[in-house]
C-alpha cells in the first residue's frame, strides 16, 4: 500500500480528518460543520468552536479512518493545521494530532492553513501543475498568490480589511439573512437584477483589496428602505452586492495574472464556491465544491509537500494564530 | 498496570507516570510542552508508548485553552493506544495533596474556581482559619489571609496539582472520549468575525 496520510484540521468551525494517499487520491474526507452551532451568534464564537473541537476530534477522525477503510497501523504519517487560524481552536486540533503521532512514533508535519486550500488543487484525479495564479478568498482570508511550486507560494496581494467571506457574512446579516453569509446571497441573488444598485469597490494601490466600503454603502442602501421595501427588494441588493464582490476579486485576479504573465489561474477558498465567481472566470481552475471550505484532504494534501519532523521534535510545537508575513 | 496521568488545567501542567500506585516519575512543565515530558517520564522508566495502559487526566477547572490541550492529548492517546482513562477534577487533586485544605484556582478576571462555587470573587469566600492552597491562593495571598486564612509558602509543593493525586484518586476507568472537562463558566459569547 502506498504511504497514507492522515490529516486533521480544527482551524475555525470545522472539524475534519482525512486519509490521503501520497499520490494525492482522497481515501475519506470528513468534515463536522459547527455553522449551525455559530449561527445564532451571525459568526463564529470562538470559545464554542474550541468546545466542540474538543467533543468532535476523535470521532472525527475515527471516521476518516473508517471511511478510508484503514487502521491507524497503516498510516505513515500525521499532517496538522499549525495555524493560522483560532488559537484555541488550532490547539484542540494540534494537541490531539501530536498524540496520536508520538503514541504511534510517526512524523508529524505542521500544515500551514492557506497553504493546505492551494494544495485542493493538487489532489488526484487532476492535479494542478505550477506555475499558477492564485485566488484564496475564504471567510477568514483574500489573497492573490503567485504560485511557482507546490512547497510554497509568493503573496502578490490581500485584503486590506474584511476578507471576502466576511464581506458576505456582514452583507447577509444586513440584509437579514443567515449564517454562513455567502450560500444564502449566492442563493438569492439568482432572483434579484445586479444592476439594481451600484455598490463601489475601493480602489486600492498594487494588487490589495478592501471590502469595509462595500459593507458601508450595503448599510446605507438597507437604511432608507421600510420593512416591506427590504423585503421587495432583498434579491436585487443581494446579487447586486455579490456582484461588487465577485468584480472586485475577478478583476485584481485579472491583473495579478498580467504581472505574473502565467497561463494558469486558480481560485480556492469557501468564496470559490460562488456560483457567480465561478461563472465570472470560466477559464480558471476552481477547487471542487466539496473542498472549497476548510477541510483535512486539504492539509493532508500540503502535508505531502511540507517538511515532516520526526519525534520527538514536535512534542513542543505550537500553534499560531496568525499568518506568517 | 502502567498509568499516565497529567493535568493541564494550571499555568503549570504536571505530569507522571505510575506503576499501579508507586510513582515512577513525576514533572512539571507547561500544557503546550506537556508532550516533553510526558516523553521524558517513559524515556526514564524505559517504557514505550505502547505500554501505557491507562490515562488520568486533569479536568479542570482552570484556563479553558489550557484544560482543552490535557483533554485533546487525552483523546489522541486513547486513540492511538486504545487505552481507557478516568478525568479528575483539578481541585478534587489539590485537596488530596494538602489535607483540609480549600483549593483555590485562579480562574482569572479577578476571581477564583473552589469547589462547588464556579467562578467567585476571592472577596467573597469564607477562609478564616482555613488553609488555602493552589494558584489562585497564591495569586490573592493578601485578599484571603486578611480574611484569616493561612496559605503556605509560594514554593510550597502543595500549591501544584500534581499528577500523581489524580492517579490516586481513579475508582474506575471508561472511554476518553466522555471525559469532559469542568469549564464552571459560560463561553463568552463574542463572535471572532467582525
Ligand atoms: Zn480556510
Amino acid at each position: 500500500m502506498s504511504t497514507l496520510i492522515l490529516g486533521i484540521e480544527t482551524s475555525c468551525d470545522e472539524t475534519a480528518a482525512a486519509v490521503v494517499e501520497a499520490d494525492g487520491v482522497v481515501q475519506s474526507s470528513v468534515v463536522s460543520s459547527q455553522a449551525d452551532l455559530h449561527a445564532r451568534y451571525g459568526g463564529v464564537v470562538p470559545e464554542i468552536a474550541s468546545r466542540r473541537h474538543l467533543e468532535l476530534v476523535a470521532p472525527v477522525v475515527r471516521a476518516a479512518l473508517e471511511d478510508a477503510g484503514v487502521a491507524l497501523d497503516d498510516v505513515d504519517r500525521v499532517g496538522v493545521t499549525q495555524g493560522p487560524g483560532l488559537v484555541g481552536a488550532l490547539l484542540v486540533g494540534l494537541s490531539a494530532a501530536k498524540a496520536i503521532a508520538w503514541a504511534r512514533g510517526l512524523p508529524l508535519v505542521p500544515v500551514d492553513h492557506l497553504r493546505g486550500h492551494v494544495a485542493t488543487l493538487y489532489l488526484a484525479p487532476d492535479p494542478l501543475d505550477p506555475p499558477f495564479t492564485c485566488l484564496l478568498a475564504s471567510g477568514g482570508h483574500t489573497l492573490l498568490l503567485s504560485v511557482r511550486e507546490r512547497e510554497g507560494y509568493e503573496v502578490l496581494g490581500s485584503t486590506l480589511d474584511d476578507a471576502a467571506g466576511e464581506a458576505f457574512d456582514k452583507g447577509a446579516r444586513l440584509l437579514g439573512l443567515g449564517y454562513p453569509g455567502g450560500a444564502e446571497i449566492d442563493r438569492l441573488a439568482r432572483d434579484g437584477d445586479p444592476e439594481a444598485y451600484s455598490f463601489p469597490v475601493a480602489r486600492v494601490a498594487g494588487l490589495d483589496l478592501s471590502f469595509s466600503g462595500l459593507k458601508t454603502a450595503l448599510l446605507h442602501a438597507v437604511r432608507g428602505l421600510t420593512e416591506t421595501d427590504l423585503a421587495a427588494r432583498r434579491a436585487d441588493l443581494a446579487a447586486s452586492y455579490q456582484r461588487a464582490i465577485v468584480r472586485a476579486l475577478a478583476g485584481r485576479l485579472r491583473a495579478a495574472v498580467e504581472r505574473t504573465g502565467h497561463e494558469t489561474v486558480a481560485v480556492v477558498g469557501g468564496v470559490a464556491a460562488n456560483s457567480e465567481l465561478r461563472a465570472a472566470l470560466p477559464d480558471a481552475r476552481f477547487a471542487p465544491l466539496e473542498l472549497c471550505t476548510d477541510n483535512a484532504a486539504m492539509i493532508a494534501s500540503a502535508a505531502r509537500f511540507a517538511r515532516a519532523v520526526e519525534p520527538p521534535g514536535y512534542l513542543a510545537l505550537d500553534a499560531y494564530p496568525s499568518a506568517p508575513l | 498496570m502502567l498509568v499516565l496521568a497529567f493535568d493541564t488545567a494550571t499555568d503549570v501542567a504536571t505530569s507522571a507516570l505510575l506503576e499501579d500506585a508507586e510513582v515512577l516519575g513525576e514533572r512539571a512543565s507547561v500544557a503546550k510542552t506537556l508532550l516533553e515530558d510526558v516523553d521524558a517520564l517513559l524515556r526514564q522508566a524505559s517504557a514505550r508508548p505502547a505500554d501505557i495502559e491507562a490515562l488520568v487526566v486533569g479536568t479542570g477547572p482552570g484556563s479553558f485553552t489550557s484544560t482543552r490541550i490535557g483533554l485533546a492529548v487525552a483523546r489522541g492517546l486513547a486513540l492511538a493506544l486504545d487505552v481507557a482513562g478516568a478525568g479528575v477534577s483539578t481541585l478534587d487533586a489539590l485537596a488530596a495533596g494538602a489535607e483540609g485544605a480549600l483549593p483555590v484556582i485562579d480562574a482569572r478576571r479577578r476571581e477564583v474556581f473552589v469547589p462547588g462555587a464556579g467562578a467567585v470573587a476571592p472577596e467573597d469566600l469564607d477562609v478564616a482559619g482555613r488553609l488555602c492552597v493552589g494558584d489562585g491562593a497564591l495569586r490573592y495571598r493578601d485578599v484571603l489571609e486578611a480574611k484569616g486564612a493561612a496559605i503556605p509558602p509560594d514554593d510550597d509543593i502543595r500549591h501544584l496539582p500534581r499528577a500523581s493525586l489524580h492517579a490516586r484518586l481513579v475508582t474506575a476507568y471508561g472511554r476518553v472520549d466522555e471525559i469532559e472537562p469542568i469549564y464552571a463558566r459560560a463561553p463568552d459569547a463574542r463572535r471572532w468575525r467582525g
